[in-house]
């Protein structure tokens, strides 16, 4: 681009950009990797205290398999989280917008334009967080579903180490999947 | 007359050990333990195990017993120990239900007895045993109605059912 200019967003743009983005910021990042590492984990108490098998045999396979479940899972958090932020920040405006408001009635120095910022900010905070709380509430859910009704009944009758590599990979993979889907 | 004295000592002594072996058990006394298959999870049929030590006044070793459980007869086998026997009953677990089995044990000529009770078709309930030992089956379990890994799928399944319906919510 020739003009520098252009390039050059305003607050309310980028507020509105990041409202669309399907970036994550650090602290939500770390929310996401964190918690995707505990429910990667688990299947490995499921495996080692009623499949039985061996924790320190099997380590290799563990940590192969948590690490790719983990990185699967943080996956599905993100674009779950886009799809509903979008949606939850719609959802949200109106309450937010008067809460801020109500706020703000007393302050008459503020112009209009602020105030509107300041709902465009807190809107997106407040579907920011709830996204990420519920994307993580959601995956969870629905991975362990995958996981119990694949190592307990589909993978039933094969060998511990053939039955942990199936059950976590489709698990996890499946979540990958299914969070790709952008059907409302 | 002093001939045919001496003829009947004689004779006596002889089938002395004839007599002695074909005697019975005088008072027999019974150290007995038993033993049922608890559960039908990793065994296929149900298992009776009686085993007991005799002990007679005559102190008589080694004779060979049989027992009637409910019109089964087994011989009671001899184990390496003196005058220690066990007997078992494998059958199907329905075929072996819960409750009190009547051990009745007979020596060779009780046996004879039942059998020949039973060739005839007569009760042979009048038949006295030498003793009779009581074996108490408590029943098989089947293992939980429902099993643990359902349970856990179910509630898997019914987290998520409501974390989609929030989720749809959101969405509409």
């Amino acid at each position: 681009m020739a003009g520098g200019k252009q390039n050059k967003l305003s607050r309310e743009e980028e507020l509105l950009l990041q409202d669309f983005s399907r970036n994550v910021s650090t602290k939500s990042s770390a929310l996401f990797y964190g918690n995707a590492l505990i429910v990667s984990a688990i299947p490995m108490w499921l495996f080692w205290r009623i499949h039985q098998m061996d924790l320190y045999q099997s380590a290799i396979v563990f940590i192969i398999g948590t690490f790719i479940s983990t990185y699967l899972v943080a996956y599905a958090y993100r674009n779950v989280k886009f799809i509903l932020k979008h949606k939850i920040a719609l959802k949200r405006e109106d309450a937010v917008a008067k809460e801020i408001m109500k706020k703000l009635a007393d302050d008459k120095k503020m112009t209009k334009k602020e105030k509107d910022e300041r709902v465009l900010w807190k809107k997106n905070e407040v579907a920011d967080y709830e996204a990420t709380t519920f994307s993580i509430f959601y995956n969870n859910a629905l991975y362990l579903v995958l996981l119990i009704v694949a190592s307990f009944f589909l993978l039933k009758n094969f060998n511990p180490v053939v039955n942990y590599s199936f059950s976590v990979g489709s698990a996890a993979g499946l979540l990958a999947l299914f969070s790709t889907s952008s059907k409302v | 007359m002093a001939a045919t004295g001496k003829v009947l000592v004689i004779l006596g002594l002889c089938l002395l050990p004839i007599l002695t072996s074909a005697d019975t058990c005088l008072a027999p006394q019974i150290k007995s333990q038993t033993y049922s298959t608890p559960e039908a999870i990793v065994s296929t049929e149900t298992v009776l195990i009686a085993e007991f030590t005799l002990t007679c006044k005559n102190s008589l070793k080694n004779i060979n017993l049989y027992a009637d459980v409910g019109g089964r007869l087994i011989p009671a086998t001899k184990t390496s120990e003196v005058n220690k026997y066990q007997i078992s009953i494998t059958d199907d677990h329905k075929k072996l239900p819960a409750g009190r089995y009547d051990v009745r044990v007979f020596d060779e000529e009780g046996f004879a007895l039942l059998r020949k009770a039973q060739r005839s078709g007569e009760s042979t309930d009048s038949i006295k045993p030498l003793f009779v030992l009581n074996l108490n089956h408590s029943g098989i379990w089947n293992g939980p109605i429902v099993q643990t890994e359902f349970v856990a799928a179910l509630a898997a399944i019914l987290i998520w059912w409501l974390a989609y319906t929030a989720r749809s919510k959101l969405l509409a």
